[in-house]
């Protein structure tokens, strides 16, 4: 394990880059997004008033100053008090984030347990009718607009099949209609690159050769082929993490489940920047951990990466 | 973004009703009655603040009139009741006389007095507090509580709405002690009020517990528990109603109320909204500054096809500026006429030369805004009008409105908050009011003259000739008068209320027992 200080002193750098160049982006795309005091104040407000509301928030001072600010806060996790719920931004956004997390993570297991086993039987049984529908089931899953499939689930499976609740957060039969929706880009993708780096990898000379020494297929496929597909399975694994955070504004916005990605679109439309922020910030951060973690087993799966 | 989803849930809905899903309900929610003690609402936004006089989001507002109860109180039929004050009596032109009801208790056992009272009006408009409410109360001049049932307010100028204003929001009334000892913030996550409904627990964005007021003045509502949930998007609220798993939902859009109606066991039920929709213009801009093209633009409008078409029927075509259902409004005045030769013949009249005239419309601002803007540009373009229709977004609309810079028209929903025609046409298109683009002495002297006379006869007759004024001039061009629509299980007997107040009190909300 030469050489894996260096590595995650390298890597733990790119991801604190990655968090400023985000917040930075964040806070010139709010500001450049139009003014927030009209949208806070009944329509009849008199002009004092408008003037007095962006004294109080520091809206009436240079860019650059506000800037400065801005930077100083979040280090000590201040993003301000929101607009619109007229609290630290941080208290709200916290009382958000186990609802996004239940559902972001269970999604997230889920689509990886189904999809991976998927992945792997279609390249074994290759163009077999298992292949052909489970991979025809990943091209709706991939092709399927999420609200699309949420509506569709709620009519077929809560409304008809009577199997689930249509909407809300409550016990785990709140969870598996919005899951399943979120999840179904991310299993489709993940079965599909599963498929695709299995088949690469058996075609290696080192499968023939274990073959040809006489392994059991079930050693070659786990031990040779499985180890061997894993960083790219691994990567797009990850990256979906991503794809599921995005996915969860509009999951969490059909199936009326109280998470952050509800709260972020709310909070665009009013104009809350300290709680847009706040989430833009915090969904990067989970986004950057997961990523680092990742680049973490790669190192040590593949002693390659630590070397470049 | 929000756009395409919107039309594709719309889509995706539709492809439900077509098929045979849309009758498919299970077995359990076909019930005429119910046993049950809980009733479930689900609205299409979230709840934000409790605190009464920081909202006025219909959101918050539904359920703060139910912790919380106002002087006096408007009830689904569009008439003034006693509330917390038995009768009110006005002693020459500028004083209120209040006798206040008496041995009614905030929910922490306190006792209501007229000690409250002062003080919660007095909140309203306290430069400290910072109330989103300032601006209702601003006729006060003074409230004093000679003895703890009588409450005395004095106006600047005489005030005929006072009681109006007493009735809807800002006019909560909160617990004086109570507030001051836990502070604002406090007091908003766990609110206390003398209202049919105690407050139990608050999960932002999911659910709102409050539990049936036993010791309520007005009689124990007919459930123990009410929970209010938050469903945003239109096709999973409806599900949930046609599953059963709610009561009543809010915001049904004219769109769904077949699959509403076709479900053997719920059912549709609307008030006329206390107010219009309504193409706002902006007077200043020429060619719009010419009396001459907005009677033009008004007589090539076929609303009642778009009654008809957009909003299958749940709406009226309006008379002029005053709301069906206000004081004041004249049911003899005919309904906005539909004339496209005679508009023709007024524009030719008018020199109009093909100017471009914008539409700024927004989406979902209020409901059906822009497919109401696109059928109105194909009705102009026929008469020869040249007409761009710019979307906007929300924030947009809500700068140039401050601004008052926009090009041409745009959309507005005034409400008529005191079923008063001052509280919406004088309120809104007055001389500083938020949508002052066009002036007329005329007009101004009666809006001015009728806002601070307590002569009934004296005002019906300004409204009247402002009325006249009005659809001379069309400072705004009224399209319709909607229904406020929702879906109820055919177990709860409730009238929704023109105001969006959602009033659930014992003699307006019941379960239909078997």
């Amino acid at each position: 394990m030469r050489g894996l200080l260096p590595f995650v002193v390298q890597r733990l750098f790119r991801a604190l880059i990655a968090l400023w160049l985000v917040s930075t982006v964040v806070f010139v795309v709010m500001r450049l997004s139009g003014d927030p005091v009209p949208l806070l104040l009944p329509p009849d407000a008199p002009i004092s008033e408008m003037e007095r509301v962006r004294r109080e928030l520091g809206l009436d001072r240079p860019l650059p100053v506000q800037y400065a600010v801005f930077l100083g806060n979040t280090l000590k996790l201040d993003f301000g008090r929101s607009l619109h719920f007229r609290q630290p931004a941080f208290t709200v956004v916290r009382g958000y984030i186990a609802a996004t997390l239940e559902l972001g993570l269970t999604a997230f297991f889920l689509a990886a347990l189904v999809a991976v086993p998927i992945g792997l039987l279609s390249a074994m049984k290759r163009n077999s009718v298992l292949d052909h529908a489970a991979m025809g089931f990943a091209l709706i899953g991939q092709a399927a607009p999420t609200f699309f499939l949420g509506i569709l689930f709620i009519l077929l499976l809560s409304l008809k099949a009577d199997l689930f609740p249509t909407s809300g957060r409550g016990g785990w039969q709140h969870l598996v209609l919005p899951a399943l929706t979120l999840g179904a880009f991310t299993m489709a993708s993940i079965a599909r690159l599963t498929r695709s780096a299995v088949l690469e990898v058996l075609r290696a000379d080192y499968i023939r050769t274990a073959r040809a020494k006489g392994l059991g297929e079930m050693i070659v496929v786990a031990k040779h082929t499985l180890r061997n597909a894993a960083i790219p399975i691994l990567t797009i694994t990850a990256l979906q993490f991503g794809t599921l955070l995005g996915g969860a504004v509009v999951t969490e916005t059909v199936f009326s489940w109280p998470g952050i990605g509800r709260l972020a679109v709310q909070s665009i439309y009013n104009r809350d920047y300290p709680v847009v922020q706040c989430t833009v910030f915090l969904a990067a951060v989970m986004f950057i951990i997961i990523n680092f973690a990742v680049d973490l087993l790669y190192g040590f799966l593949d002693p390659r990466a630590r070397a470049s | 973004m929000a756009v395409t989803r919107r039309e594709l849930l719309k889509g995706a809905a539709a492809l439900g009703a077509a098929g045979a899903l849309s009758h498919a309900v299970p077995g359990a929610a076909q019930a005429q009655t119910t046993q049950k003690k809980e009733l479930v609402v689900a609205q299409g936004g979230d709840i934000s603040k409790l605190d009464p006089h920081f909202s006025t989001s219909s959101n918050d507002i539904r359920w703060s009139f139910n912790i919380f109860d106002n002087l006096t109180s408007r009830h689904p039929d569009g008439k003034l009741y006693p509330g917390l004050a038995l009768e009110s009596k006005l002693q020459g032109q500028t004083t209120w006389v209040l006798k206040l009801r008496q041995g009614v208790k905030f929910h922490n056992g306190d006792p209501f007095t007229s000690a409250d009272a002062k003080f919660s009006l007095e909140r309203t408009y306290d430069a400290n507090v910072k109330t989103m409410v300032a601006t209702v109360f601003t006729t006060i001049d003074r409230i004093d509580a000679p003895d703890p049932y009588t409450l005395v307010i004095t106006t600047k100028k005489p005030d005929p709405l006072l009681p109006a204003r007493l009735a809807f929001y800002g006019g909560q009334i909160v617990p004086k002690k109570y507030l001051e000892s836990v502070g604002n913030d406090a007091f908003n996550a766990k609110p206390v009020g003398t209202g049919p409904t105690r407050f139990l627990s608050w999960v932002k964005d999911d659910r709102l517990t409050l539990e049936g007021n036993p010791d309520y003045w007005g009689g124990k509502p007919d459930f123990d528990r009410l929970i209010v949930r938050s469903i945003p998007e239109t096709a999973p609220r409806v599900a949930a109603l046609l599953k059963g798993e709610v009561d009543i939902i809010t915001q049904l859009p004219p769109d769904q109320e077949d699959r509403v109606r076709a479900n053997a066991a719920t059912r549709v039920d609307g008030a006329l909204y206390a107010g219009l929709y309504v193409l706002a213009v902006n007077s200043k801009r020429p060619p719009l500054d010419n009396p001459l093209v907005k009677q033009a633009l008004s007589l090539a409008i076929d609303r009642e096809l778009i009654v008809k078409e957009l909003w299958k029927g749940r709406g009226i075509v309006p008379s002029g500026p005053i709301a069906k259902g206000d004081n004041f409004f004249d049911p003899k005045l005919p309904p906005l006429a539909y004339n496209p030769s005679e508009a023709k013949e007024r524009l030719k009249k008018s020199g109009y030369k093909g100017e471009e005239i914008f539409i700024e419309t927004t989406v979902a601002y209020v409901s059906q805004d822009k497919a109401m803007s696109e059928a109105i540009a194909a009705m102009w373009k026929d008469v020869g009008v040249n007409v761009k229709v710019e979307v906007i977004e929300y924030s947009v609309r809500a700068q140039k409105n401050r601004e008052k810079s926009f090009k041409g028209m745009y959309w507005s929903d005034p409400t008529s908050t005191l079923a008063d025609p001052d509280g919406m046409m004088w309120r809104l298109l007055g001389p500083g009011g938020p949508q002052d683009y066009w002036r007329e002495s005329k007009f101004d002297e009666m809006g001015a003259a009728a806002r601070f006379s307590v002569d009934e006869k004296f005002r019906a007759e300004a409204y009247s000739q402002m009325t006249k004024v009005f659809l001379e001039h069309f400072p705004w061009l009224p399209v319709i008068q909607p229904y406020e629509d929702y879906g109820l299980q055919k177990y709860v007997e409730w009238t929704p209320n023109p105001n969006q107040q959602f009033e659930i009190r014992r003699f307006n909300f019941k379960f239909r027992r078997a």
